[in-house]
């Protein structure tokens, strides 16, 4: 046998052959070909008609399009703002607990590990105009959550964003402090020699220690809120009147609902395109040398 | 020893061989069909449909499986040419797209060895005819009714509504008593704006205009439809007639409007005959008494006599692929072939599942039926046969204009379109639908 068939580079390509190849047939080969769907009307079953770029045209018109672009917009923000703040505020905080911290860190990160289907069954009952806080509060006479903020549409799109956050922040802790406990204590010690107060020590030697973990969570983050799907499907499902309907949802309404794949496609390479640009920006910054 | 060997070799490939025939000659036909799951009918279905037909013969064996979102499960598995030998859709539309994918068996020699179109109403065997050819039976048929607690009707000395007045005078009366007009709600199942969409086209509108604009005479953007959902919009938001506002509706699923009918928050429940069973045992744990009623005529030409709307709920086909087509159609045969077995499984339904859309007469009935859904059954055949029918969204429109009557509803309701531009994107969808022959079948009226 050649020398080169049982070199130690070409063993470790017979063990990950197996990952390559299925990686190839379950996420590439789909890949690539909804790349070439989107050019087409297919409905999913019958003949494919070639339409060039119709279906591209098609979505620079579809205002459901463009409302659900900007709702994910907000959904970004509001994921990049609220519970990353609250993540390290909490974070920071814990790593004085020297008691007890196990608790509070399991507390955080139990709604993690709950399904999005049980996440989002409790906040529909907490929500609910009858059984929920408002009807208990209908009881005592104040007119306050009478109606559920998941059914309106000024609400519902940052009612669901919440019910995410809730279940989101507790991992983004686990994350922090993870990078907080990485710290060198000596850099602790030399500030409270020099008197510096608790935001000082978190402004000037926290914060710029954990960057890398830091800008990671940053890039999960706008990863993950690009496809977000579940918790929009399950407590709205989009409405009302779209008023939270997001891209996938979009994607997944054209494709399952309306058979448009080849339209529902278009979608998909939009934002495959959207995810490419960012992970691109923060190659880019890796190259200029940031850390990230 | 060489001649004891052979004996023994010849008594252990006949043995083989003779076991191989037996099982090849004598073994049933396996028939595999996948089904729709309820957890609350598959039992029944499993013991008085797929059981007992395997225990009345022994030619085909039928395998029930009951799999949940059939549609989505369905898909790739004819599409990958495999699947069941039988399945369920969710209605004519998706017969359609199967038809032209040629993933769909024709029926059409079946129907004619078996008689299938004695056997079956006209509208719902023509609801299965794709070009001539029969590709889908309906499982079960139904329409749009309204229930009413009878009991807080008598003890206010109110009477049930005929027309649009008298539904708006009776509304009035209802809230007046701090009660909502009708439970409903979509959280449990957000294509249920359809519903009353559906109601509004085929009473205000008319079915006569329905069908035009179905086969194409008519405009969806025809003022008589714009009306309609005008009309829809102003009850829903204006007056708040289902569930007590708009919030509300978006709230409450299944088992909660239900409730709120049975326990005098609603007087009224606008729902399918698929309402029957779950009001019948809400209002057995009351002291009220229900009853029902055919839609309200709420427009003059909408015709003077009540209309039933045509709705299939779900269908059974052949898949293209299947190897055992010929026991398949023996499996329909005999469901098709026994009314009073027909009605006895559906009767355990409730008649809110597998009420076969057979030519049934009143001897059929166990005379132990509750004369309420007898009632219906009866009414809902001679008017049906008199031609005093509708139409239902989700048993005659095509995907895509289907989608966009329960998305796009919510968008009239939220104020951000108005009806005319709501009706003015379904012609469009429509026109698209026919020019991609995407159309279901209708059957003339």
């Amino acid at each position: 046998m050649p020398k080169f068939l049982t070199s130690i580079n070409a063993i470790s390509w017979y063990f990950l052959f197996p990952v390559i190849f299925i990686h190839f047939f379950v996420v590439m080969f789909p890949s690539v070909l909804s790349l070439l769907l989107c050019l087409t009307d297919w409905n999913g079953f019958g003949r494919i008609n070639y339409v060039g770029l119709e279906n591209f045209q098609e979505l620079f018109r579809d205002r459901v399009f463009k409302k659900a672009v900007k709702h994910n917009i907000i959904w970004t923000v509001m994921f990049l703002t609220i519970p990353v703040i609250v993540a390290l505020i909490i974070a920071y905080l814990l790593t004085g607990i020297k008691r007890g911290q196990l608790f509070y860190r399991l507390v955080y990160f139990f709604p993690y590990i709950l399904a999005s289907i049980v996440n989002c069954l409790i906040w529909r009952y907490i929500f609910h105009p009858r059984h929920g806080l408002g009807g208990w509060f209908e009881n005592q006479g104040i007119d306050f959550l009478a109606k559920s903020p998941f059914a309106m549409k000024e609400t519902a799109l940052y009612a669901v964003a919440w019910v995410d956050m809730w279940h989101f922040w507790g991992f983004l802790v686990i994350i922090y402090l993870t990078g907080m406990y990485q710290v060198d204590d000596s850099l602790y010690e030399a500030a409270d020699i020099e008197g510096a107060t608790k935001f000082q020590k978190f402004r000037y030697i926290t914060l710029p220690m954990i960057r890398p973990i830091f800008v990671l969570s940053l890039i999960i983050i706008i990863i993950w809120s690009v496809p977000t799907f579940d918790y929009v499907y399950i407590l709205t499902m989009g409405g009302p009147a779209y008023s939270s309907e997001v891209v996938a949802n979009h994607l997944y309404s054209q494709a399952f609902q309306r058979m448009n794949v080849g339209y529902a496609s278009t979608i998909g390479v939009m934002m495959f395109f959207y995810v490419g640009i960012i992970v691109g920006f923060f190659a880019i910054l890796r190259r200029m040398g940031w850390e990230v | 020893m060489e001649e004891m060997m052979n004996k023994i070799l010849n008594i252990f490939l006949t043995f083989i061989l003779t076991a191989f025939f037996a099982t090849s000659t004598f073994a049933a036909t396996k028939v595999v069909w996948w089904m729709e799951s309820s957890a609350d009918t598959d039992p029944t279905v499993q013991e008085m449909m797929c059981d007992a037909f395997n225990a009345e013969q022994d030619e085909v064996e039928l395998e029930c499986v009951f799999k949940e979102d059939i549609n989505d499960t369905i898909r790739p598995a004819l599409l990958s040419g495999s699947g069941p030998d039988m399945f369920d859709t969710p209605g004519a539309s998706y017969i359609k797209i199967y038809q032209d994918a040629g993933l769909v068996k024709s029926m059409q020699e079946y129907a004619d060895q078996y008689g299938w179109q004695d056997k079956l109403l006209g509208w719902a065997y023509n609801s299965g005819v794709f070009d001539g050819e029969l590709y889908s039976i309906p499982k079960n048929y139904e329409t749009m009714i309204y229930f009413y607690n009878k009991t807080l009707f008598e003890e206010n000395g109110w009477s049930t509504p005929n027309n649009l007045e008298e539904v708006e005078s009776l509304a009035a009366k209802i809230k007046a008593k701090g009660m909502n007009v009708y439970a409903y709600g979509s959280a449990g199942w957000q294509p249920t704006h359809e519903h009353l969409v559906g109601n509004y086209f085929n009473t205000y509108a008319g079915p006569d205009n329905v069908y035009k604009a179905l086969i194409g005479e008519k405009k969806w953007t025809d003022p008589e439809f714009v009306e309609a959902i005008e009309l829809l919009r102003k009850h829903m938001v204006d007056e708040g007639y289902w569930s007590g506002d708009l919030e509300t509706y978006y709230s409450l699923d299944w088992d909660d409007f239900n409730n709120e009918f049975a326990t005098r928050g609603s007087a009224m429940l606008m729902i399918g005959t698929w309402g029957f069973n779950v009001t019948a045992t809400n209002f057995g744990e009351t002291s009220d008494d229900w009853d029902w009623n055919p839609l309200p005529i709420l427009n003059s030409q909408a015709g003077s006599a009540p209309n039933y709307q045509l709705a299939t709920g779900g269908t059974m086909s052949i898949n293209a692929a299947s190897k055992n087509a010929d026991g398949a159609a023996k499996v329909i045969d005999w469901i098709l072939s026994d009314k009073e077995r027909a009605l006895k499984v559906t009767g355990s339904l409730g008649y809110g599942a597998w009420l076969l859309p057979l030519k049934y007469t009143d001897a059929d009935f166990d005379p132990n039926i509750d004369p309420r859904q007898k009632r219906f059954l009866t009414e809902f055949a001679e008017a049906s046969d008199s031609g005093n029918y509708g139409y239902t969204t989700w048993t005659f429109y095509p995907n895509d204009p289907g989608v966009h009557i329960w998305k796009d509803m919510e968008v009239v309701w939220a104020g951000d379109i108005t009806p005319l531009e709501f009706m003015e994107e379904s012609q469009r969808l429509w026109d698209q639908a026919r020019a991609d022959d995407a159309l279901v079948p209708v059957g003339k009226r």
